[in-house]
C-alpha cells in the first residue's frame, strides 16, 4: 500500500467515531437507519478506491480465495462451539498483504459467509467490524511483526468485534437505552467475545508465524500487491 | 420498520409472512419460527424489566418499577425485529447469485465480481477441506478426540493444507483468465434480466409510495408516543392514508406473484 493512502484511511476512521458519538449524545431519530447508511458509506468508499486501482487479476483471485477461506474457516470448527478462526485468517491477510487487501477480504467474507448462514440486519455490522480489522492489522503491521504482540492485537479485536456486533442492538432502540439495558447486552455477549479472544490468541501463537511465510513467499514469488 | 404502532406493525408481518410464503412455501421459514418465537418472547419478557422508563407503574419488582410503557415498547420491538428478519429472509431467497450481480456490476464491477468468486470458491473449498479431513483422518489426526488444544491445532492444519493448496490453484485459475483476456476490456457480464418499459413504470410507483410512506412517517403519522407517557393508539386520517400507502407497497409482490398464479391455473 502506498503511503499517503494511511492518512484519509485514518481520517475516515476518526470521522466515524464523531459520527456515532454524536448519534449518542444528541437526540435524533432513526438511528438504526442512519448508522446503516454511515456503514455503507463506509465500506462504498473502499469498494470505489479498489475500483479505480490497477489491480492484477492474479491479486483479485487470491483475494477472493482468501475471503473464500476466512468464510468457510469455521466449518472445519462447527464442531467446538464458539472457536471459528475467521478472524485469524483475515488479520494474517492484513498483515501480509497490506491494509486494504485485508479491508477487503474481511468486509467479503462476512458477505460470502452470511449468504450460507443468513443475511440480516447485522450484515453491514460484520463487513464493517470484519473489514476493519484487517485494516487495522495492515495499517499496524509495522508494530506487529512480533507474535507475543499479534496475540495481544487478537485478544483485543475478540472483544472489539464483539463490541461493534452488539451496536447494532443498542443503535436498533435507543430510545429505550437504559444502563441496564446496555450492561445486560454486554454481560450476556461476555463469554462468547472471551471464547472468541482466547481463540484469536491461541491460533495466533501457535500459526501465525506459519501462515505469514506461506503468504509471504506468495507475495514475492508471484510478486502479488 | 419505520412505523411503531401495533396495527402497522402486526399487518407489516402478516404480509412479510405471506410474502415469505410465496417464494418457497416456508422451506426457509421454518427454519427460523423457533429462533423468532423464542427471541420475540425473551424480548417482551426482558425489557419490562431491564428498563425501568415510563410513567404508568404496573408493579414493582424487587423495589424496581415494572412500566406499561416498557411493556409496549418491548412488544413493538420484539415485531420490529422479528419483521427486519422475515424480511431479509426474503431477501436472501430472491437475492441470488445472478440477481446479486445484476445489482452491483453496475457501480461497483470488480467487487461484485470479487463476491461472485468468492461465493464460488465456497463449495470447491468445502470439497478440498473434505478430502483433506479424509487423509487427516486415516493419519489418525482428529478433531473430535483430545484436548482443546489438539483439536484445534488439528483443525488448524487441515486449513493450512487447504491454504497453500488453494493459493496455488488460485494462481493458475488466474493466468487462465488472463490468457483469456479478462482485464483488456471493459469489463461485460451475462445478465439474463432486463427493464421493460412496465418495470420502470412500476418502480415509479413504487417509489413513490415509498416517499409517501417516508414522508408520512416523518410527520409522525403511523407512530406512537411511547416514553415518557403511552400516547394514543388511536387512527386519524391521514394515518389510514400512510397505513394504505405502506400495505400497497409491501404486498406488490403478493399481488405480482398471485396473478401469475392465478393466470397460470385458468
Amino acid at each position: 500500500m502506498q503511503k499517503r493512502g494511511t492518512f484519509p484511511l485514518l481520517a475516515l476512521i476518526l470521522l466515524f467515531v464523531v459520527l456515532c458519538l454524536s448519534f449518542i449524545l444528541f437526540p435524533y431519530q432513526h438511528y438504526f437507519i442512519i448508522s446503516v447508511v454511515i456503514i455503507g458509506l463506509f465500506l462504498l468508499l473502499f469498494f470505489k478506491r479498489f475500483e479505480r486501482k490497477k489491480v492484477k487479476t492474479r491479486e483479485i483471485v487470491i483475494l477472493a480465495m482468501l475471503a473464500a477461506l476466512a468464510a468457510i474457516a469455521r466449518v472445519p470448527f462447527a464442531g467446538i462451539p464458539s472457536v471459528q478462526p475467521t478472524s485469524f485468517v483475515i488479520i494474517t491477510a492484513g498483515l501480509v498483504f497490506g491494509a486494504e487487501s485485508g479491508f477487503l477480504v474481511g468486509a467479503v467474507a462476512a458477505i460470502v459467509s452470511n449468504i450460507f448462514l443468513g443475511q440480516g440486519p447485522w450484515t453491514p455490522w460484520q463487513m464493517f467490524s470484519w473489514g476493519t480489522m484487517g485494516l487495522s492489522a495492515g495499517l499496524l503491521r509495522s508494530l506487529l511483526s512480533k507474535v507475543w504482540v499479534q496475540c495481544i492485537f487478537g485478544f483485543a479485536w475478540g472483544f472489539l468485534f464483539g463490541w461493534i456486533m452488539n451496536l447494532w442492538i443498542i443503535v436498533s432502540n435507543i430510545e429505550n437505552i437504559s444502563w441496564e439495558f446496555v450492561i445486560g447486552i454486554y454481560a450476556s455477549s461476555f463469554t462468547h467475545d472471551l471464547s472468541h479472544a482466547i481463540s484469536n490468541v491461541v491460533f495466533i501463537a501457535i500459526f501465525s508465524a506459519r501462515w505469514v511465510k506461506i503468504l509471504d513467499r506468495f507475495k514475492r514469488k508471484y510478486g502479488l500487491l | 420498520m419505520y412505523f411503531n404502532h401495533p396495527l402497522f406493525l402486526i399487518t407489516a408481518l402478516l404480509i412479510l409472512v405471506f410474502v415469505n410464503l410465496s417464494h418457497d412455501g416456508g422451506k426457509a421459514l421454518k427454519k427460523w419460527v423457533l429462533v423468532l418465537i423464542l427471541m420475540s418472547v425473551l424480548i417482551i419478557l426482558l425489557n419490562p424489566f431491564l428498563v425501568s422508563r415510563g410513567t404508568t407503574i404496573l408493579f414493582y419488582f424487587r423495589g424496581k418499577q415494572v412500566t406499561l410503557e416498557a411493556t409496549i415498547y418491548g412488544m413493538t420491538m420484539a415485531l420490529f425485529i422479528v419483521n427486519v428478519l422475515i424480511l431479509s429472509i426474503s431477501f436472501h431467497l430472491i437475492l441470488n447469485g445472478n440477481r446479486f450481480l445484476y445489482i452491483f456490476s453496475k457501480f461497483l464491477p470488480r467487487t461484485a465480481f470479487l463476491v461472485m468468486m468468492a461465493i464460488r470458491f465456497v463449495p470447491l473449498l468445502k470439497r478440498r477441506l473434505d478430502e483433506i479431513s479424509d487423509v487427516h483422518h486415516i493419519r489418525g489426526l482428529s478433531m473430535r478426540e483430545g484436548n482443546m488444544k489438539n483439536r484445534m491445532t488439528n483443525g488448524m492444519l487441515r486449513l493450512q493444507t487447504g491454504l497453500t493448496w488453494s493459493l496455488e490453484e488460485a494462481i493458475q485459475t488466474a493466468d487462465s483468465m488472463k490468457a483469456r483476456g479478462y482485464g483488456l476490456g471493459k469489463k461485460t457480464s451475462y445478465i439474463p434480466y432486463y427493464m421493460k418499459k412496465r418495470d420502470w413504470v412500476w418502480l415509479m410507483i413504487l417509489c413513490f409510495l415509498f416517499a409517501l410512506c417516508i414522508a408520512g412517517g416523518a410527520l409522525g403519522y403511523g407512530k406512537i408516543v411511547i416514553y415518557p407517557v403511552l400516547g394514543t393508539l388511536q387512527f386519524f386520517g391521514i394515518d389510514w392514508t400512510v397505513f394504505g400507502c405502506m400495505v400497497l407497497l409491501m404486498a406488490f409482490p403478493l399481488w405480482v406473484e398471485g396473478r401469475e398464479t392465478l393466470r397460470w391455473r385458468f
